[in-house]
C-alpha cells in the first residue's frame, strides 16, 4: 500500500468527517442545552441545500447560496422552536411529543421542499475558484475538499471560543447544566434556547449547502444524514460538542481506511465502532457519567 | 403509555390510514408506487404516465363501453406497508389488477399477494431477475427488463470493446447491487470474456459520500469500473469521483440505471464525457414515432422530460387494456393471464421493426437494451449531457437462460 493512497484516504476521509460534524454538532449542542431529540436535525441540512439551490438560481453566486442556507435554515429551525418545541417543553410527557414533534417536521419539510422545488434532483456547481485538484506529487486532492476541512475548522475554533470564551458561551454551558438556575439568575432562558436552536439549525442548513456540489440534492437525503449523526453522537457522548467533533473524525476514518482494508465490511464498521463504544462506555467517549451534561 | 399520547398515536395513525374510492362499474387498477422520499420521482412520474396511457385508453375506449380507473398509493417502498395496501386494494376496493413497484423487495412481497389472491399483478419498474425466475408465479407480468437483460448487454458491450478486462465493482449493498455483478459474471462466462475482478465495493444505498471509495478504486487501478447504482446514489458519486479526476483513469460503465434522464438533468455541465451508460427507457433513443410521440406527451403534460419509470407505468397501462381487449372482459383472471402469455405490445422503447412480446414461460418482456455513450447534447434541458452512439442489442440474445434461471432457484430458493 503506498503512502500515497493512504495520505488520499485519510484526506478524503476527513473531508466526510467534517460534513458530518457539522451536522452532528448541532444535534448534539440542541440536545446538551434544550434537551430535545431534534430528529428532524437532518431536514435542516435538506433545506441547507435547497436555499442554496435557490439563492444560487437568483444571484448566480455559490456563497450567496451559502449564506442564505445558513441564514435561512436557522431562521426555520428558530421559527420551529418558538411556535412548537417550547409550547410542549416541561409537559410530563415531553419526550414522547419531541419524537412526534420532530418526526412530523421531517415528514413536512420533505413534502414541502417537493411539493415548492419538485421532485426531480437538484444540481449545484462547485464555485469556479474551488472546482480543481491540488496534485501533490501523486496525491491528488480536490480543492473543494480540502476547504470543506478547512471550513470544519474554522468553525471548530470560533466554537471553542465562543464557548469558553465568551459571556454568551458561558451561559449556554449553564444552562445545559442547570437550566432552572440560570433561569433564576436571571437569565432569559427561553432567548437561549431558541438562540441555540438557530445556530444549531444553521449548521445543519451550512452543511447542507456545502455537501450540495458533492451529493445529491434531493427530498429524503436529510433523513438518512440523520442516521449517521446519531451514530456520531452516540459515540462521542449525547450532548457533548467535542464529542461530536471525535465522532464524526473517528467515523469518517474508520470508513475511509475500512473501505481500503476490508471492502465488504466497510458498511458494517461505524456501526461495529458505535457498539464497542457502547459496550465499554456506555454515554459515550467524552461524557462525564452519570451527569451527560458537559458541552 | 399515558391517555393523552395514545390519542394522539391514534389520530396520526388515522390520518396516515389512506382512504380510496373507485367509481362503480369500471375496470380498476391498484397501482403502488413510492410517492415519498427518494423514490418519490419515480412514483410520481409513473402516475403522470398514468394519466396519458388511461386518457389513451379511455378515449378510443374498451368492450362494454368500460372506462379504465387508476387509484395511485404510495408503497412508502416498505414490502410490510405495500402488502395491506395490495390486500386492501383487492378485498374492499374489488380492483381487477394490481400494478406499478419500483423497489424489488416491495414487489417480491406483492407478487406473494397476488398469487394468494389470483389478481393480475403488473410490474412496471423493478428489476430483481427472481420475479421472472425462481419467485415466478402465474399472476405476475413484467413489462420492465430485468437486471439479467441490462447486465447480459453491458457483457457484450465489453466484449465488442476489447482490451484489457481488468474491473472493478461498485453496487449498492442489497440485492439490487449483488444481483448485477453476479449476473455480470455469469454473462462473462457464457460470452468467453475473461476478466480479472480487482477490486469489488459494497456502499449502502443512499450512502452520501463515495470519497473513501473513489480513492479505493483509483488506488485498485482497473481499465473499468462497472456501477450498479440506483437512482440519486449514481449523481453523488459522479459529482464527487469526477473532482479525483477517477473518469481520466478507467472507463465507466454503468448499464442497468447509470442512463437515466434525471441523472443527467441532475448532472447539467457536471456530466463527464464518455460514460457507457444503459437505461430503462431513453428519451432520445430509438429515434421512433412511437417514443417521440411518447416523450412529447409527457413533456407536455407536466413541464418536465420523464424519468426511465414513466415508459415502464405508461406501458403497463396498454398492456393491461390490450389484455382486456382481447378477452372482452376484466373480470376473467385465467383468460387474461393467457391473452397476456406471448402478447405483442410496441412499447416506446422498441427500436423500428421491432415489437416487445411477453415470455410465456417467465411472463418477462421480451425488450431490446440500448447502451449508449454520453456526449454534449443540450435538447432536453436541464441535461447538457445526453446518451449518443447507441448501440442496440436483440431481445432474444439478452433473455435470461434456463441454466441461469435454474441456478437461481437452486440458490436461491
Amino acid at each position: 500500500m503506498s503512502i500515497e493512497t493512504i495520505i488520499s484516504q485519510f484526506v478524503g476521509g476527513l473531508s466526510v468527517s467534517m460534513l458530518l460534524f457539522l451536522v452532528a454538532s448541532g444535534l448534539t449542542l440542541i440536545f446538551g442545552v434544550a434537551k430535545v431529540f431534534n430528529f428532524a436535525h437532518g431536514s435542516f441540512y435538506l433545506l441547507g441545500a435547497y436555499f442554496s439551490y435557490q439563492a444560487i438560481a437568483l444571484f448566480n453566486n455559490f456563497w450567496a447560496g451559502v449564506i442564505a442556507a445558513t441564514i435561512g435554515a436557522g431562521l426555520i429551525g428558530m421559527l420551529l422552536e418558538i411556535c412548537f418545541i417550547r409550547k410542549i417543553r416541561g409537559r410530563s410527557e415531553e419526550g414522547a411529543f419531541q419524537i412526534l414533534l420532530t418526526y412530523a417536521f421531517i415528514l413536512i419539510i420533505d413534502d414541502a421542499v417537493k411539493f415548492i422545488w419538485g421532485p426531480e434532483y437538484k444540481t449545484i456547481q462547485k464555485p469556479p475558484s474551488l472546482a480543481g485538484t491540488l496534485e501533490i506529487g501523486a496525491v491528488s486532492l480536490p480543492k473543494y475538499n480540502l476547504f470543506i476541512i478547512v471550513l470544519g475548522i474554522v468553525i471548530v475554533i470560533v466554537a471553542w471560543y465562543i464557548l469558553s470564551r465568551t459571556k454568551t458561551g458561558k451561559i449556554i454551558q449553564a444552562a445545559s447544566t442547570d437550566s432552572q438556575m440560570v433561569g433564576l439568575l436571571g437569565v432569559n432562558v427561553s432567548m437561549v434556547m431558541s438562540l441555540v436552536f438557530g445556530v444549531a439549525t444553521a449548521m445543519g442548513g451550512l452543511a447542507g449547502a456545502m455537501a450540495a456540489p458533492l451529493r445529491t440534492v434531493t427530498s429524503g437525503s436529510g433523513v438518512e444524514v440523520i442516521i449517521e449523526s446519531l451514530i456520531v453522537v452516540v459515540i462521542g457522548g449525547l450532548g457533548n460538542f467535542w464529542g461530536a467533533l471525535l465522532g464524526a473524525v473517528l467515523i469518517g476514518e474508520v470508513n475511509a481506511f475500512g473501505v481500503l482494508w476490508l471492502p465488504q465490511w466497510a458498511s458494517l464498521l461505524s456501526f461495529v465502532v458505535m457498539i464497542v463504544v457502547l459496550i465499554f462506555k456506555p454515554k459515550g467517549l467524552l461524557s462525564n457519567e452519570p451527569t451527560r451534561k458537559k458541552i | 403509555m399515558n391517555r393523552k399520547l395514545v390519542t394522539i398515536l391514534s389520530a396520526l395513525l388515522l390520518c396516515l390510514t389512506y382512504s380510496v374510492s373507485f367509481a362503480a362499474e369500471t375496470i380498476k387498477i391498484g397501482a403502488l408506487y413510492p410517492m415519498s422520499g427518494r423514490g418519490g420521482l419515480y412514483g410520481q412520474d409513473s402516475e403522470a404516465a398514468i394519466k396519458i396511457a388511461v386518457e389513451e385508453v379511455n378515449a378510443k375506449g374498451l368492450p362494454g363501453g368500460k372506462k379504465l380507473e387508476v387509484k395511485v398509493i404510495d408503497d412508502q417502498s416498505k414490502p410490510a406497508y405495500a402488502v395491506t395496501v395490495a390486500k386492501r386494494y383487492i378485498t374492499e376496493d374489488k380492483v381487477n389488477f394490481l400494478m406499478g413497484v419500483v423497489s424489488s423487495a416491495v414487489a417480491l412481497a406483492v407478487t406473494e399477494v397476488s398469487k394468494e389472491y389470483k389478481t393480475i399483478f403488473v410490474g412496471t419498474d423493478h428489476g430483481a431477475t427472481d420475479l421472472t425466475a425462481n419467485a415466478f408465479q402465474k399472476y405476475y407480468f413484467r413489462v420492465n427488463n430485468n437486471t439479467y437483460q441490462s447486465m447480459m448487454a453491458g457483457a457484450m458491450y465489453l466484449k465488442e470493446m476489447g482490451g484489457s478486462k481488468k474491473i472493478a465493482f461498485i453496487g449498492p449493498d442489497y440485492a439490487y447491487g449483488r444481483d448485477q455483478l453476479a449476473e455480470l459474471k455469469y454473462g462473462f462466462k457464457k460470452l468467453g470474456v475473461k476478466a480479472d475482478f480487482v477490486g469489488e465495493f459494497w456502499p449502502k444505498l443512499y450512502e452520501p459520500d463515495y470519497t473513501s471509495y473513489i480513492t479505493a478504486i483509483i488506488a485498485a487501478k482497473p481499465d473499468i469500473l462497472v456501477s450498479g447504482f440506483w437512482g440519486g446514489d449514481t449523481v453523488a458519486f459522479i459529482k464527487q469521483a469526477k473532482a479525483y479526476g477517477l473518469f481520466k483513469k478507467m472507463k465507466y460503465a454503468h448499464f442497468d440505471a447509470g442512463g437515466n434522464y434525471e441523472l443527467f438533468s441532475a448532472l447539467g455541465d457536471d456530466c463527464p464525457e464518455g460514460l457507457i451508460l444503459g437505461s430503462k427507457h431513453h428519451n432520445n433513443w430509438p429515434d421512433t414515432k412511437e417514443n417521440k410521440q411518447f416523450v412529447a406527451k409527457f413533456h407536455k403534460a407536466t413541464g418536465r422530460y420523464p424519468s426511465y419509470a414513466a415508459q415502464g407505468a405508461y406501458v403497463g397501462i396498454l398492456f393491461i387494456a390490450e389484455a382486456v381487449k382481447k378477452v372482452g372482459n376484466a373480470e376473467n383472471t385465467e383468460a387474461l393471464v393467457k391473452a397476456m402469455e406471448g402478447m405483442k405490445l410496441k412499447m416506446p422503447e422498441d427500436p423500428a421493426g421491432f415489437t416487445s412480446f411477453i415470455d410465456p414461460a417467465t411472463h418477462q418482456m421480451v425488450q431490446t437494451e440500448s447502451i449508449g455513450i454520453t456526449e454534449k447534447n443540450s435538447k432536453y434541458p436541464p441535461a447538457k449531457y445526453m446518451l449518443g452512439k447507441f448501440k442496440d442489442y436483440p431481445a432474444d440474445k439478452i433473455m435470461p437462460d434456463q441454466e441461469y434461471i435454474d441456478l437461481l432457484k437452486k440458490t436461491k430458493k
